[in-house]
């Protein structure tokens, strides 16, 4: 294969990765037809071997050409040659392309804006392909755009590349790298071969076909053990290869869930100047209820994010109720409503459901699980696009004597942590607000009044952040935010005063429209839940509601501030028309939020289900495998051991006692055995067990001795072995003796007529392995425990055969390749 | 291991042929200081029931050897020093007319013996090495239309040097294709020369070599050695080895297939006088080279850089894989 094709061949390989980008498939004829021209042009360059500045310009200009033909034909002159207002329709395809891109999440539409910025940037990389592998003659940096562009959806998305998709990006390098060996060689001589060599072709050419056979073999060794070697080890995320979905519980693929991504559908899909639809419902009591899709529990000082979902099979809600909210106890009288919701078609990539916290059952269609410890429910095979489901809540209703009585529970750590580094007067400003306050309940009410009125907060969707410093400018000096900051603050401060505290997402109720209830995408919303020990999670609205707050938020009844001791704006806050008051220059309107702002800060956590155990057991159990995946080897050995000890024993049980053999005259000096050795008689008729005894001990010495790293000449008979080793290493008489019947078994095995007449036993083997021992290093002596060579040479050979399989095919294909250069032959004659 | 009569009968038979051949070894022991080695194989070409091409320089006693082993064997022995005009008559005999039968009476040749030794055979003309050739190969002489039967055992034990090379006529391939082996004598360690001075001195121990065994033994030694076994890997084994002469790049002519009969006879006769009635690879290993060099021609190649046919079979044996297993 020539070179400018095998660059093309490998650009196109792994532009193939790119396909959980799309929606449809244009993007790829377009990549395709480029690399087709781009590699056309690299194979006219390499035959007229033209300057090496040249081809990579040739190349930009024929894909000019080409996309020009493709995308502005009607604007173009002959279709082909660029004018200026087929510039300008490429221009424009790309600034649309490029919003798009801006706009969707992945997978996005494969319309032609983005189909022309994707073909463009795979040229791109298909010219420095080239450019790196053909004309600076540098194969393997050529894998660096390759890799770029292989790491474009990897960093898009979070589901893992398909593994066929990767081994497909892999051959095409490896095809690259293969034939850039060949063409190097083919300027030099003859191959030198990797392995055993045949005899080879007498022509002139070198012959490059061994060269690239083993460029394939250790290629294709690469990529099986980079798509195994994962299946094998146990992963972080739910096994890669086979979603046989019953363990890890989540389905096939193991997708990952990301909540950015699912709140950046949820925004952008919608049309940022349309106050759209996102769902409508209706309750049986008729009143509106919050909506909460995700509940972040974890503050980092810059973000609030979520702690790690569980999925658990038997969590699913078809399965039955969810399970009890946590922390809510049996003395709490409890409102129960039944919701029945309606997700918008047109909502794309929603895997979480918005539901009315908290929810006892919900009854959806599809694989959707409950999140024990947040009751969230999300599924990583549905989308909750067009789906209705019914939603079963039963919403505490204590009394100011139980919410009162709730004391921060010992190990709500988690929902106390906040990072260090915080600014003090925060949280002196927590504690001054809250003076009085004799109980975490009438803190919390405080720090919402305080929010809410005394504060002297205002609505503002022009600030942004919720981060340490963005917090102290917003509680300390600015006092103008929207939803994100008030509840944001309002869970950091809950937290400095002990209150366990976090964020939840979603929306609030929404307007009543006839007989349901409508949610539009101004109605997203974040709100602070705080816990109350025999209550559970209370929300709580620390953002101004109203006109000139968030239009339709509204006040729980039981954060309002009953108490004498409460602040004497009692009530004012009972509906969604309070909050006047507050002054606001942002008057009440449809387009005045932004529904995009919420995703902003909550960025880059993927949510990986049911990950099980905690990261340092992972660390543990992969270092386990790994470690008993070494020591493979070595299990294999001690059970091979086992099994010839077994076989061995199994003679020496069915052998009657020891005889002595009388022999006669010892003959000679030249290494003849001594015949006159007491040796051990074997039932008259030689039994498969006795042939099968002895092989297993002269196995077991040749393995001993492989591990042992004592070399064995493939020519020396047993006899000849028992003899070096007991001079060599001068085993004592005892071993001697064994080795040598050991060996004469063996031997009166292979060449006597009738074979055995005395048999090794197991305390043979034993002996001359101790002796032999005896005579090697300590390290070797270890190495031959762990690492038996013997046993890896066994596993070598059976790759080669497998290997030998995969040449085989390639054989067959060569075969053909000269059939056919004869049929040539002939014809030419 | 079945202890049947036969069985029985064979091992009995073994140790019969080991004590008798320990016995020839000692009397030939006991003329030529130090060699055992070269008496070993000089007995185990007896019990294979070939001919022995002796190649060394003079005076080291070949004939000494021949003479010994003829001696303790108490058997016809008949030495025939080989000179260009010796004739073929001169080996086989002659027809001579008798004028008192009126008859042609057959004065049977030196050929007519259980040992042969020929002396200096280059030195004949190749007309009368290829009488005795053919004597060897048939065990018969044919004169006049008559063929006479050779004793048995027959042995040739032929003896060549290597130094002397004007006006002698090299054995050719095919001829020295006919001896089973080839040995060197050498020169004996100094210890054994010192003895030989001590011994030989004073008189000549030939003379005092009692025969210790009959010709009717030697005659059932060969019998038994026809009996060991030969099981089907190491036959393999053999011809592996032959094969390998043939393919090797250092040869220009590999070993026959005759080769490949006499390997196997020896080994024979080896394994039997080791006490053992079954050939094992190591029988062959140690026959390899004086079996099979002698026939084999080195490549030009192999002969510039000094090769012997020697070392390239010792090579190759080396690296042929003993069999397995059956």
């Amino acid at each position: 294969m020539k070179l400018p094709v095998a660059a093309g061949l490998a650009t196109a390989a792994v532009s193939i990765t790119l396909y959980p980008l799309f929606n449809g498939g244009a993007w790829f004829w377009a990549s395709l037809g480029v690399v087709l021209v781009t590699t056309a042009v690299g194979v006219v360059a390499s035959r007229l071997a033209t300057p090496r500045w040249l081809a990579p310009l040739a190349m930009l200009v024929a894909q000019g050409l080409y996309l020009t033909a493709g995308f502005a034909r009607q604007e173009a002159w002959l279709s082909v040659i660029p004018t200026k207002d087929s510039v300008l329709r490429l221009g424009e395809l790309i600034a649309s392309g490029y919003d798009d891109i801006q706009r969707f999440a992945a997978p996005v539409p494969s319309n032609p804006g983005i189909s022309l910025l994707t073909g463009g940037g795979v040229g791109l990389i298909a010219v420095l392909v080239d450019l790196f592998a053909v004309r600076l003659r540098r194969a393997a940096l050529a894998g660096l755009p390759l890799l770029a562009l292989f790491t474009v959806p990897a960093a898009v998305i979070t589901d893992p590349i398909g593994w066929p998709a990767f081994v497909i990006a892999a051959l095409g390098y490896v095809g690259l790298l293969v034939a850039d060996g060949r063409e190097r060689l083919s300027h030099w001589g003859r191959a030198v071969l990797v392995r055993r060599s045949r005899v080879g072709g007498t022509g002139t050419a070198p012959d490059t076909g061994r060269l690239a056979l083993s460029g394939k073999r250790i290629g294709v060794t690469a990529i099986a053990l980079a798509i195994l070697l994962p299946a094998l080890l146990p992963t972080l995320a739910p096994n890669p290869l086979f979603g046989f979905g019953v363990g890890n519980g989540l389905g096939p693929g193991g997708n990952n869930i990301g909540i950015p991504d699912a709140i950046a559908k949820l925004g952008g899909q919608l049309n940022q100047q349309r106050n759209a639809t996102v769902l409508t419902y209706t309750s049986s009591d008729d009143q509106p209820r919050y909506l909460r899709i995700y509940s972040l529990d974890l503050f980092d000082g810059r973000k609030w994010t979520p702690s790690a979902l569980r999925g658990r099979p038997e969590d699913r809600v078809s399965a039955g109720p969810l399970p009890p909210a946590p922390g809510l106890g049996p003395g709490v009288a409890v409102k129960r409503a039944e919701t029945r919701i309606t997700i918008s078609e047109d909502i794309d990539q929603l895997r979480f459901l918005p539901l009315p916290y908290p929810a006892t059952q919900v009854d959806a269609d599809g694989d959707w699980r409950a999140d024990r410890a947040t009751l969230m429910v999300f599924s990583t095979r549905d989308e909750a696009a067009g789906l209705e489901y019914r939603v079963a809540t039963g919403e505490p209703q204590p009394t100011v004597a139980q919410l009162d009585a709730a004391v921060s529970p010992p190990g709500s750590g988690r929902f106390l942590d906040l990072p260090p580094g915080l600014d003090g007067q925060v949280r002196a400003m927590a504690v001054r607000v809250t003076r009085g306050a004799a109980t975490p309940y009438q803190k919390a009410v405080k720090l919402q009044e305080w929010f809410t009125h005394s504060g002297k907060f205002t609505y503002s969707l022009r600030t942004t952040g919720s981060g340490g410093d963005a917090l102290s400018r917003f509680v300390l000096t600015g006092r103008s935010g929207y939803c994100e900051q008030f509840a944001s603050a309002m869970a950091v401060m809950a937290r400095m005063l002990g209150i366990p505290a976090r964020v939840s997402i979603g929306y609030t109720g929404g307007t009543k429209i006839g007989k349901s209830w409508v949610v539009r995408t101004h109605d997203a919303h974040a709100w602070p839940e705080l816990y109350f020990a025999g209550v559970g999670w209370l929300r709580f609205e620390p953002t101004p509601t109203g006109g000139a707050g968030q239009g339709t938020a509204q006040v729980p009844p039981y954060t309002v501030p009953v108490t004498p001791t409460a602040n004497p704006t009692t009530g004012s806050s009972a509906g969604p028309s309070s909050g006047a008051g507050d002054t606001s220059d942002h008057p009440g309107g449809p387009a005045r939020r932004n529904p995009r702002q919420l995703d902003r800060d909550f960025g880059g956590v993927p949510v990986i289900p049911d990950p099980g155990l905690p990261v340092a057991a992972k660390g543990g159990i992969g270092a386990g495998t790994l470690l008993l995946l070494a020591l493979i080897p070595a299990l294999l050995r001690l059970l091979f051991w086992y099994g010839r000890r077994r076989v061995l024993a199994r003679v020496t049980a069915a052998r009657p006692a020891t005889v002595r053999v009388p022999a006669p005259r010892a003959p000679e000096t030249s290494g003849e055995l001594p015949r006159d050795v007491t040796v051990r008689a074997i039932p008259r008729d030689p039994s498969a067990y006795a042939a099968r005894a002895v092989e297993a001990a002269w196995a077991e010495l040749c393995d001993t001795l492989t591990d042992f790293g004592m070399p064995r000449n493939p020519s020396e008979s047993p006899r000849a072995v028992a003899r070096r080793l007991t001079e060599q290493y001068e085993l004592d008489a005892e071993a001697a003796a064994s080795i040598r019947t050991i060996a004469s078994a063996e031997e009166r095995l292979r060449y006597a007529p009738t074979p055995l007449d005395a048999g090794p036993v197991a305390a043979d083997v034993r002996r001359v392995r101790r002796a032999l021992a005896a005579t090697v290093s300590k390290r070797r002596r270890v190495g031959a425990a762990l690492a038996p060579r013997s046993t890896l040479l066994r596993l070598r050979a059976l790759g080669e055969k497998a290997l030998d399989g995969f040449d085989r095919l390639e054989n067959i294909r060569v075969r053909t390749a000269r059939r056919d250069d004869h049929v040539r032959e002939l014809t030419r004659r | 291991m079945a202890a049947t009569p036969d069985v029985t009968d064979a091992g009995s038979r073994l140790e019969e042929l080991v004590e008798t051949a320990h016995r020839i070894r000692r009397a030939i022991e006991s003329v030529i200081e130090g060699k055992s080695d070269v008496v070993r194989l000089t007995l185990t070409v007896l019990l294979a029931e070939g001919h022995l091409l002796i190649e060394d320089v003079p005076g080291v006693g070949k004939t000494m050897l021949a003479k010994a082993l003829a001696r303790s064997i108490d058997c016809p022995v008949r030495r025939v020093q080989f000179t260009p005009d010796l004739l073929p008559s001169d080996i086989t005999g002659v027809s001579a007319y008798n004028q008192q039968t009126r008859e042609f009476e057959f004065k049977p040749g030196p050929v007519f013996a259980n040992i042969v030794v020929g002396d200096e055979i280059n030195r004949a003309s190749p007309k009368t090495q290829s009488a005795l050739l053919e004597c060897m190969e048939e065990h018969q002489v044919t004169v006049d239309g008559v063929t006479y039967q050779l004793e048995s055992p027959f042995m040739v034990i032929a003896t060549q040097n290597p130094i002397e090379m004007e006006g002698t006529y090299p054995l050719p391939e095919a001829q020295r294709d006919r001896f089973t082996a080839k040995i060197a004598m050498g020169y004996p360690e100094p210890a054994a020369e010192l003895e030989m001075l001590d011994v030989h001195g004073a008189s000549q121990p030939l003379d005092k070599l009692e025969p210790v065994a009959t010709t009717a033994e030697v005659h059932a030694l060969i019998q038994a050695v026809r009996a060991v076994y030969v099981s089907q890997p190491v036959k393999r084994y053999a011809i592996d080895m032959v094969a390998a002469t043939r393919h090797s790049s250092d040869l220009r002519l590999g070993a026959s297939p005759r080769a490949t009969l006499h390997l196997v006879r020896s080994a024979r006769a080896h394994a039997a006088l080791s006490g053992r009635d079954y050939v094992i690879p190591d029988d062959l290993q140690d026959l390899a080279v004086p079996v099979l060099s002698h026939r084999l021609l080195p490549s030009m190649e192999a002969q510039g850089q000094r090769r012997h046919p020697e070392q390239v079979v010792a090579e190759l044996v080396r690296r042929i894989p003993v069999p397995d297993a059956k």
